[in-house]
């Protein structure tokens, strides 16, 4: 499947007329007419889109260098109460230390039609707040006055940035729909970008034209006497154009919607004249020996860290075998360390002060672990990657922020570990499922080793198996009573969720859980959890049960007990965009029982076997055997892939709704006579 | 038994008392007080002390044995300043098990963290925080601080055991007060009175209570101040920004506010007119309020803006009426004002609002209110109305403000009263399903409910705080089948005083019935099962609290394929309690299954005896609400 297409600006252009099209827009222009009650596009909207149109151009500045002006102007009309929500406006402004992108003539008005004519009311300036949300981020923000259902709302505003770096990226497709989406770029001959396209939206209009612009710089920076530059240079203005862009959102296993919507991204690539050329996107193993030496990723590895020396002894334990070494630095990590915040692809402390306050993000956490690794002479890097809900990376480049997670790769005589010791139920060489992604190209890569080279590692979706057992004997004890034995070995996430819970609520909670989801009323005895403390293995639950003496003349028995496939996780009957799963699934549920005492089978369900898609290594089976000696039953569910297009939904629905009706069925026994 | 008797000596090893423990060594808690406890309050001392009628100071020490890692969120210190209130004097340590200690904190260890939330636009209240993110248990923290306050509309609340799973030591609260000072005080299961100590310019009086247990609420159970021991307090005469005021009675601290909100409601000339246009041809005043009032729902919205004294006072009318939006207060306030331009007189509210109901204390004025509706009163036909909603029925609460005290704020000052309780008949769903079961279990269901009064805030609130697609996800999520299709579904409201919504569905359910061979299984109760069962194997401690009221009734008809005849009819049932009643019984007729359930909730407050015979009322209900149908084809 071709996701995305990427290009460093060699689209070729055929351009019929109505590549000239403009829309005929202008900001306080309203009439009467344009207030609507419906738009054709989707007539379920609460709010839609009119027109979205964005620009960015490069001038010279007064600091010696150029700036990006980045003008925006936005109309919706909002249709109903439900959108009103979307009245706030926040605007991000990038900053640097007292460096802060400049927000401009922001003008907002909202424009109701009142008896006919049209009204409007100008938000007033002293309605724009301003927060800082992070070191780099300030936000202005505000909202509309006097909203009502109907009415239309327009803004725009500039932004001066000198941050080269941040030309502004443009989202054509979001909660509503878009009936004009564009933006167009003028990108002067001596800045490089890369562009990168996703989402499943054609253009409308996808032009580029040559131009020259004027281009003039001064410095009034210090005590020499301004300067002054002028030239005139190569520019090529960029427009792409989306016309009438349906609303896209996130259904459920989606790896996150942000890998579906159509957008354009830029990543500053090179300098040509004249500037001196250079590359500034940089290859993965400059971009890796610069993260090297980083004070916000790592500045601390491969130095001799004497902070350490005071907790080395206790993290090491006295283990002289490097694996139990390594496992026991990581333990020593985990279990004194507090993970505070996550998604972070970078330090905000220093890792002295992180080993100090106990606490930290992941990237802190694990990059602590990486250099304690390193000081007990082992060979350990960081591994920097995109978790499955922030989205696909590119593996070609190497766009930092794209990446939000690092984890720990430990290499003892050529075998790798990945760790991460950033949650505190997951074991040694185990990581969560979120790790597992894939780039949007499919190439081997999705995550990078931050070492010389900057290594592709990957963890992919189709590469983990959550596979699980579980076996029920059921028989008739000394007083003729039915009593059983559970014993369940979950897959590893389960596991992990299952010690989750535990920790959270407690042993007796879990279990009086699981005496719920028994249909019929039991009692549960020899309640064990083996493996509880032993993270890296999945755990095995195991009780005994014991059933109410049946005295019925007829007696309904469900034999998956509390294995039963209740739901069809397959909710909705249609689907947009693919189905993606975390992970591989193989269940397996053993039963055996004797024939209750006093009682003859009547009637037993009929084994089944499904395949998915007729692939022969997914599939649903059901075998059930019954004769006077007892009855047997094996119940498999297995599913070899994780992708599932759009098309296969159907199939994947209907795979499963077949399970939850198979294990249903019911055993019948009659009172013998 | 020698390994057992070995790891008892090991622990008792660890923990035995030793000359070089500290003060707060964990062997030095009362071993009875670990009990069902996830920490323990060492010592908690709070001094207040009342400088005068606009200043205090706050000055708290505690010490924190934190013993699993449950009871970790107690190991923190929080504390919220803004425009009114300073934080200063921040110490902290950390112990280890034996009570020696580990760390301090510094300075800069201190987080400064925004208030921000998702309601306010914008906020001025932010917060200090610290945390040792320490994971070798037991250990122990201590923090002291002080906060010096230039507002004295709120005291501080004494509560040795703050929430549950926490057991306490020692706890003492001291309040220094001038002597012309009048302090209020309530103690709340505290047998003494507090001691007071006479000085030549104040007075101090202390409370204190040693070795509580730590308790744990169980479901059902009153509230938290009726379980432990505390108390509050309120001043006499406080001031806040420029204001002063007197909350001795209710009536003196409605002065208060309403001295807040006088001469904010002045309206622009232009909305006067459009104020008559709208109410004058009509003459039922009633139906002014409602015209009014849905006037105001189309021309503003909430958004809260708290920023200094705004957290407490009303903007003017006229910047509603620009601006179209407002807070509580602020729409409150307006919608006063466009029913006073029409000589309707109607009050400011304070009432504290949530679906969880915390009852202010009645018998104690004082600022204890967290929202603002408007009460309008007819003769004896009260209107009462929640400006924040635009959708919301004219005179309808719902669960956010329904039944609790509230505070009218008049000319002549505050007068609670109680808000509506809405009756049993009120919050009704009614359902009717005609349904179809095909040769394959497939279920094919007409189903039409009428909900209404509090059944129908939560699907009020769906309805139309959510696209039609996002309705159809939401059911997709709720309804409880395994596959199923949601053909159509259909909602329409009745405008009435108790507001009710009809929904149509249609839906498709997929194996809905079990077919094994020549049986047929289904469980005729389609919708609506009472699924959770509450546990009856700890004895119960404290009241049951019931607190609103309800009827569910559901009637089915199931036209099956012909040729099967019963096998296993599940039988009648009757239940009839202090708590409710249940009735529900099926027939099966001429290819048909006829299916009737009703249940009645009644509201109140029982004995904790009766905890056993609301768990066997709620589990009776629940197996029969299961229970299938088994026919066999002949």
């Amino acid at each position: 499947m071709k996701r995305f297409l990427t290009s460093v600006f060699l689209i070729l252009c055929t351009c019929p007329a109505f590549c000239q099209e403009e829309l005929k827009i202008k900001f306080g222009k309203i009439n009467p007419e344009d207030f609507k009650t419906i738009y054709p596009i989707d007539s379920n909207a609460h709010a839609v889109v009119i027109a979205d149109i964005g620009s960015t151009k490069f001038v010279g500045n007064n600091k010696g260098g150029f700036s990006l002006v980045f003008k925006r102007f936005r109309r919706m009309q909002i249709l109903n109460k439900n959108a009103f929500n979307d009245a706030k406006v926040e605007i991000g402004l990038y900053t640097i230390d007292t460096r802060e992108e400049q927000l401009n003539n922001l003008k907002a008005v909202t424009y109701n039609l009142e008896n006919g004519k049209v009204v409007e009311t100008k938000l007033d300036k002293s309605e724009v707040f301003k927060e800082k949300l992070s070191k780099n981020l300030v936000v202005k923000k505000f909202t509309f006055p006097n909203l009502r259902e109907g009415s239309i709302i327009e803004y725009q505003y500039d932004v001066n940035s000198d941050f080269i770096f941040n030309l502004q990226p443009w989202q054509f497709q979001g909660e509503y729909p878009c009936l004009w989406s564009e933006y167009t770029v003028s990108m002067p001959e001596f800045y490089k970008y890369i562009s990168l396209t996703q989402g499943y939206q054609p253009y409308y209009i996808n032009t580029r034209k040559d131009n020259s612009d004027y281009f003039s710089i001064s410095d009034i920076n210090g005590a020499e006497a301004t300067q002054h530059a002028s030239f005139n240079a190569n520019v090529t203005d960029y427009r792409w154009v989306m016309k009438d862009v349906p609303a896209i959102r996130e259904e459920s296993f989606t790896s996150t919607i942000q890998n579906h919507m159509s957008k354009i991204e830029f990543q500053l690539a090179a300098l040509a004249p004249p500037f001196t050329p250079k590359n500034v996107m940089a290859s993965w193993s400059e971009v890796c020996q610069e993260l090297l030496n980083d004070e916000d990723f790592g500045y601390a590895l491969g130095r001799d860290n004497p902070w350490l020396n005071d907790v080395m002894a206790d993290a090491k334990r006295g283990a002289k075998d490097p694996v139990e070494m390594a496992k026991n630095i990581f333990e020593y990590v985990r279990n004194n360390m507090t993970c505070t915040s996550y998604d972070r692809r970078s330090i905000d402390h220093p890792l002295k002060n992180v080993l100090k306050s106990k606490n930290g993000s992941e990237a802190e956490i694990n990059l602590l672990l990486t250099v304690m690794l390193q000081k007990a002479g082992l060979k350990a890097d960081p591994v920097i990657l995109s978790t499955r809900h922030n989205g696909y990376t590119y593996s070609l480049y190497p766009l930092l922020n794209r990446f939000n997670y690092v984890i720990t790769k430990l290499d003892i005589n050529g075998t790798p570990y990945f760790l991460d010791a950033s949650h505190s139920n997951l074991g040694f060489n185990k990581l969560t499922a979120d790790v597992y992604n894939v780039s949007f190209d499919n190439m081997s890569g999705h995550a990078r080793t931050i070492d010389k080279f900057g290594s592709p590692v990957d963890f992919i979706p189709d590469s983990l198996l959550e596979s699980s057992i579980t076996s029920v004997i059921i028989i008739n004890d000394e007083k003729n009573n039915l009593t059983g034995r559970t014993t369940k070995t979950p897959g590893y996430f389960e596991s992990y969720s299952i010690r989750n819970k535990i920790k959270d609520k407690g042993r007796e909670q879990y279990f009086s859980n699981v005496k719920k989801t028994f249909n019929t009323e039991v009692e549960l005895l020899n309640q064990a959890i083996d493996s509880l403390n032993t993270l890296e293995l999945p755990v095995t639950v195991s009780y005994d049960f014991t059933f109410k003496t049946p005295s019925e003349d007829i007696l309904y028995f469900n034999p998956m007990l509390t294995e039963i496939t209740k739901e069809n996780p397959f909710k909705s009957a249609t689907r947009r965009y693919p189905v993606e799963m975390p992970f591989r699934m193989d269940e397996t549920y053993l039963f055996k029982m004797d024939i209750p005492a006093g009682y003859v089978i009547d009637e037993l369900p009929k084994p089944v076997r499904v395949r998915l898609n007729d692939n022969e290594d997914s599939y649903f089976e059901y075998v059930l055997d019954g004769s006077a000696d007892g009855i047997s039953l094996r119940s498999r569910i297995k599913i070899d892939r994780t992708t599932y297009s759009s098309e296969e939904y159907e199939i994947l629905r209907e795979f499963f709704n077949i399970i939850v009706k198979k294990q249903a069925e019911q055993i019948v026994f009659k009172k013998k006579k | 038994m020698i390994r057992l008797l070995f790891s008892l000596l090991s622990i008792f090893f660890l923990y035995a008392a030793n000359a070089s423990d500290g003060e707060f060594a964990f062997i030095k808690i009362n071993p009875l007080l670990l009990k069902k406890a996830n920490a323990v309050i060492r010592l908690d001392e709070t001094r207040l002390e009342i400088r005068n009628a606009g200043k205090t100071i706050f000055k708290n020490h505690f010490v924190i044995t934190v013993l699993n890692e449950k009871g970790e969120r107690f190991a923190e210190f929080s504390e919220f300043y803004n425009k009114f209130r300073d934080i200063s004097d921040i110490e902290g340590h950390l112990y280890d098990a034996n009570g020696k200690e580990l760390k301090k904190v510094k300075k800069k260890d201190i987080m400064d963290m925004t208030g921000r939330d998702d309601f306010s636009l914008i906020d001025d209240t932010r917060y200090k925080q610290h945390k040792f993110y320490y994971k070798v248990y037991p250990y122990t923290v201590e923090y002291s601080y002080e906060v010096s306050s230039n507002s004295t509309l709120q005291f501080p609340q004494w509560t040795p055991l703050p929430s549950e799973g926490i057991a306490s030591e020692k706890s003492t609260m001291e309040i220094e007060y001038p002597l012309d000072y009048t302090l209020r005080y309530k103690s709340f299961n505290y047998k003494n009175e507090p001691e007071l100590t006479k000085g030549k310019s104040s007075n101090i009086l202390t409370w204190k209570i040693e070795n509580l247990p730590a308790v744990w609420r169980e479901s059902y159970a009153p509230l938290w101040h009726e379980l432990t021991p505390m108390a509050i307090f309120g001043p006499d005469n406080f001031e806040i920004d420029e204001y002063k005021g007197n909350m001795q009675s209710w009536q003196e601290f409605g002065k208060f506010v309403y001295q807040l909100k006088q001469g904010k409601d002045a309206l622009p000339d232009e909305l006067k007119k459009t104020v008559h246009t709208i109410a004058d041809p009509v003459s039922d005043p009633k139906e002014k309020i409602r015209l009014l009032y849905e006037y105001m729902q189309h021309h503003t919205r909430y958004i809260g803006i708290q920023l200094g004294i705004g957290g407490f006072r009303p903007f003017d009318a006229k910047e509603v009426s620009t601006k179209g939006y407002g807070d509580c207060k602020a729409l409150s306030n307006f919608m006063y004002s466009l029913l006073k331009e029409v000589n309707i007189p109607s009050f400011y509210t304070l009432v504290y609002a949530g679906e969880s109901k915390y009852y202010i204390t009645e018998d104690f004025p004082s600022q204890q209110f967290n929202h603002v509706i408007l009460c309008v009163p007819l003769g004896k036909d009260t209107t009462w109305l929640e400006c924040t909603d635009q959708t919301l029925e004219s005179g309808y609460l719902g669960n956010f403000t329904d039944n609790r005290p509230a505070l009218l704020i008049t000319e002549n000052g505050g007068i609670l009263v109680k808000t509506p309780k809405y009756s049993m008949n009120d919050n009704a769903q009614l359902r009717k399903i005609k349904a179809t079961i095909d040769e394959e279990g497939n279920l094919l269901a007409d189903i039409h409910t009428r909900y209404s009064g509090m059944q129908q805030d939560f699907i009020h609130g769906l309805i139309h705080q959510l696209s039609k697609d996002k309705v159809k996800e939401y059911l997709h999520e709720e309804l409880d089948f395994a596959t199923f299709d949601v053909n159509s579904f259909e909602y329409t409201t009745e405008k009435l005083a108790i507001p009710a919504i009809n929904e149509k569905l249609n839906i498709f359910v997929s194996g809905y019935a079990t077919i094994t061979g020549k049986r047929i299984f289904i469980n005729p109760n389609i919708m609506t099962k009472i699924s959770n069962t509450l546990s009856t194997d700890s004895s119960r401690k404290y009241d049951v609290l019931l607190t609103s009221e309800y009827v569910d009734i559901d009637s089915l008809e199931i036209q099956l394929p012909a040729g099967y005849s019963v096998e296993s009819l599940p039988k009648d049932v009757q239940i009839d309690s202090k708590f409710g009643k249940y009735t529900s019984f099926v027939k099966f007729e001429s290819d048909k299954l006829l299916y009737y359930r009703k249940m009645e909730r009644n509201s109140g407050r029982f004995p904790p005896a009766s905890y056993q015979d609301l768990a066997n009322f709620y589990n009776s209900i629940s197996k029969a609400d299961k229970s299938k149908v088994v026919l066999v084809k002949e």
